[in-house]
C-alpha cells in the first residue's frame, strides 16, 4: 500500500504544464512582464528624455524602435508603456471581477427580488456598447490612471455577476449547503465561506480573460485621447500617435511597436486563459468539443495536447 | 423591450440633472439664453419648476417627437447633428453586419462541416487573432498599407470633394467595413463553427442521411438551420460589440459618424450630445435584438416570442 497519493492542486499543476499553449502563455507573460520591471536597465533611455537631434528616427541599433516626432525612445517608451497598461489591465480586471463576484454570490444565493433587479441591472449595462459606458463615465469623472481603473471596474462586472450567479444557482441545492443551513450559518459564512471557495475556478478564467480585455479597452481609450493622460506612456497612448495621418503613413514604427507589444501580451494571457479553462473546467471543454467518432478516436491517440489548440 | 428601454432613458435622464450643468442650457438655443430677465419666464414655461417626474415625461415626450435639444459646444440642435451623422454610422455597421454575418455562416459551416480541414485551421488562426488584436491596429494595418503605400483605397472621411453618388463613395466605405468585418468574424467564426459541429452529431442529421438526401441538402436545410439559432443570439449579443468597435474605427478613418460625434462630445463635456446619442444607441441596439428574436423563431417554430429560450 504505497501507492502515492496526489493533491488536486497538484493534479491541476500537472495537467497545466502539460498544456503547450498555456505554458508558452505563461513564458510570454513572464517575459513581458519581466522587460517592463526592468525598463531603465534594458532600454538605456529615459522614456521622456527629449533629444532635439534625433526625432523620428527609423528603428536602427542605437534605438531598436526608432524614436518619435520629440525624439524619445521607443522602445523606452513602450517597455514604460507596459507598466501602466499592464498595471491597469490586471487591478481593473481584479476589482470588475470583486465587484461581479460579490453580487453574482448574493443574487445567486438569495434569490427573488434582488437576483431579478441585479440582473435587470446588468442588462441595463450591457444594452451600452462597453465603450460608450466608459465614455459616458469618463465625461463625469475625468482622466487619469486611477479613473480609467475604477471606469473599467464599474462598467465590467456583469460577464462575472452572471458566471457567478449560474455557478450558486446550482450549487445552492447541494447537500453540503442544506447541512450548512441546518448548522444555522449565517448566510454570509454559507455565501463567502463554503460556496464561494468552490466557485472560485470560473473566477480565476474570466479574471484572465478580463485582463486581456481591458488591456485592450485602455488602447481603445487612449487611442481616442480619453484614457490615460499623454503624460503618462501606456501602449495606448503610444498608439494615439496614429491619430495623425502623417503618422500612419510615414511613421509606421511610432504604432506597429505598441501594438506588437499589445498582442504578445494580450495572446499570452488568453492562452494561459484557455490552458486555465481546460484545467480547471473538464465540462467546458467537452461542451465546446462536438465528438465525432473519428475525432473520439484521435483525443484517445494525442490526449490533450490536440486539446490545446481548439 | 419597452421596459428596458424606459429604464435606460430614466436614468439618463436623472443622470444628466445630476450633472453640474444647468440642464437648461441644453433645452433652449444659446441665443435665447443670453438674456436673463427671459430665464426665469423660459424656466417656468419650460417647466423647470415642475416635479421631476413630470419633468421626466415631459422630457420624454419631447424626444418621442423629435426634439433632442441643443448641443452646448456648437449651439446646434441635437436633431440636426444626428440628421447628418446617423446615416453615415448607420451605413458602416450595417454593412459589416451584413458582410461579417454572412461570411462567418458560410466559413464557419464549412468549417464545422471539415472539421480539422484548411478552411477550420484558417478559422482557428482567424479566431485567435481577433481575440487578440485590438480592431482600430487592423484599420491602421490596411489604411497604411492599402491606402498609402499601394493607394488603392481613399485614405479616411467619408467622401472626397466633388463626389457625389453612391459609387464614389463605395471605395471609402470598403476598408472601415473591411475593418469592423475582421474584427466581428472572428468570434462569429468560431462560434458558428462549433454550432454547426453539435448539430452534426444529432440524430436527426442520421436520419437524414439514412433516407438517401444528398450530403449538401442534409447540410443547407438540416444542419445549417438548426445550427443557426444560438449563433443568432450570439449575434444578438455582439451588437454592442460592433457599435463600440465603429467608434473605434470612425476615428481611424475620420469617418464623421455617431461615434465620431460622442468622442468629441466627451472631449469637451457637451452633456446633452452624450445623453441622448448614448440613449439612442442603447434602444437602437434593444430594437436590434428585438429583431433578432423575431429572425429566430422565423428560423426555429419551437421558439416563439414570450417563451423562454432553452
Amino acid at each position: 500500500m504505497n501507492e502515492k497519493v496526489t493533491s488536486t492542486s497538484r493534479l491541476l499543476l500537472n495537467n497545466f504544464v502539460t498544456n503547450v499553449a498555456g505554458m508558452c502563455g505563461l513564458l510570454v507573460i513572464f517575459l513581458v512582464i519581466t522587460a517592463a520591471i526592468f525598463a531603465e536597465q534594458i532600454s538605456g533611455y529615459d522614456p521622456n528624455l527629449m533629444d532635439g537631434m534625433s526625432t523620428s528616427l527609423p528603428p536602427s541599433t542605437d534605438h531598436l524602435m526608432g524614436t518619435d516626432q520629440l525624439g524619445r525612445d521607443v522602445f523606452s517608451r513602450v517597455l514604460y508603456g507596459g507598466r501602466n497598461s499592464i498595471l491597469i489591465g490586471i487591478t481593473a480586471s481584479f476589482f470588475g471581477n470583486l465587484i461581479g463576484t460579490v453580487l453574482g454570490a448574493i443574487a445567486g444565493y438569495l434569490g427573488g427580488k434582488i437576483d431579478t433587479l441585479l440582473i435587470r441591472v446588468s442588462e441595463i449595462f450591457m444594452t451600452f456598447p462597453q465603450l460608450v459606458l466608459v465614455l459616458i463615465f469618463v465625461t463625469f469623472m475625468g482622466q487619469g490612471v486611477s479613473n480609467v481603473i475604477i471606469i473599467f471596474a464599474i462598467t465590467g462586472w456583469m460577464t462575472t455577476l452572471r458566471l457567478v450567479r449560474s455557478e450558486f444557482l446550482s450549487l445552492r441545492e447541494e447537500a453540503f449547503v442544506e447541512a450548512d443551513r441546518a448548522f444555522g450559518f449565517s448566510k454570509t459564512r454559507i455565501i463567502f465561506r463554503h460556496l464561494l471557495p468552490n466557485t472560485m475556478s470560473p473566477i480565476v478564467v474570466a479574471f484572465t480573460i478580463n485582463t486581456a480585455i481591458y488591456i485592450i479597452a485602455e488602447a481603445g481609450l487612449s487611442f481616442l485621447g480619453l484614457g490615460v493622460p499623454v503624460t503618462t506612456p501606456t501602449w495606448g497612448n503610444l498608439l494615439s500617435a496614429a491619430q495623425a495621418p502623417v503618422v500612419v503613413e510615414q511613421y509606421w514604427w511610432l504604432w506597429v511597436f505598441p501594438a506588437v507589444a499589445i498582442i504578445t501580451f494580450v495572446t499570452g494571457v488568453n492562452f494561459v486563459g484557455d490552458g486555465l479553462r481546460d484545467v480547471l473546467d473538464p465540462r467546458q471543454r467537452t461542451k465546446s468539443k462536438s465528438m465525432t467518432m473519428s475525432a473520439t478516436l484521435k483525443e484517445k491517440f494525442f490526449g490533450s495536447r490536440r486539446q490545446a489548440n481548439d | 423591450m419597452i421596459p428596458m428601454a424606459l429604464a435606460i432613458s430614466a436614468i439618463i435622464f436623472f443622470a444628466s440633472r445630476l450633472s453640474p450643468i444647468d440642464p437648461l442650457n441644453s433645452l433652449i438655443s444659446p441665443d435665447a439664453a443670453s438674456d436673463p430677465t427671459n430665464l426665469a419666464i423660459l424656466k417656468e414655461r419650460l417647466g423647470f419648476n415642475d416635479p421631476i417626474f413630470v419633468q421626466y415625461f415631459n422630457w420624454l415626450l419631447e424626444i418621442s417627437r423629435g426634439n433632442f435639444g441643443y448641443s452646448i459646444q456648437s449651439g446646434q440642435p441635437i436633431s440636426e447633428i444626428l440628421a447628418l451623422r446617423m446615416p453615415a454610422t448607420l451605413e458602416l455597421v450595417l454593412a459589416a453586419l451584413i458582410i461579417s454575418t454572412t461570411l462567418s455562416l458560410l466559413i464557419g459551416l464549412v468549417a464545422g462541416s471539415n472539421r480539422g480541414g484548411l478552411t477550420d485551421k484558417f478559422s482557428r488562426a482567424l479566431a485567435a487573432i481577433g481575440i487578440s488584436v485590438p480592431d482600430f491596429f487592423i484599420g491602421l494595418a490596411l489604411l497604411n498599407i492599402l491606402a498609402y503605400r499601394v493607394s488603392w483605397f481613399p485614405t479616411g472621411q467619408r467622401i472626397s470633394p466633388g463626389q457625389v453618388t453612391f459609387v464614389d463613395r463605395l471605395p471609402h466605405l470598403i476598408l472601415p467595413v473591411a475593418t469592423l468585418s475582421i474584427a466581428m468574424l472572428a468570434v462569429l467564426i468560431r462560434y458558428t463553427r462549433n454550432s454547426v459541429l453539435d448539430t452534426i452529431n444529432r440524430d436527426f442529421v442520421k436520419t437524414a442521411r439514412s433516407k438517401g438526401l444528398p450530403e449538401w441538402k442534409v447540410m443547407w436545410s438540416h444542419v445549417f438551420r438548426n445550427s443557426l439559432g444560438p449563433v443568432m443570439v450570439l449575434i444578438a449579443f455582439r451588437l454592442p460589440l460592433l457599435v463600440g468597435g465603429a467608434v473605434l474605427v470612425e476615428a481611424v478613418f475620420q469617418w464623421p459618424g455617431i461615434g465620431d460625434t460622442i468622442v468629441e462630445a466627451v472631449t469637451v463635456s457637451d452633456y446633452p450630445v452624450i445623453m441622448v446619442v448614448s440613449l439612442l444607441i442603447a434602444v437602437a441596439i434593444l430594437f436590434a435584438s428585438f429583431l433578432v428574436d423575431i429572425a429566430k423563431s422565423i428560423l426555429d417554430p419551437r421558439v416563439r416570442l414570450g417563451a423562454t429560450i432553452e
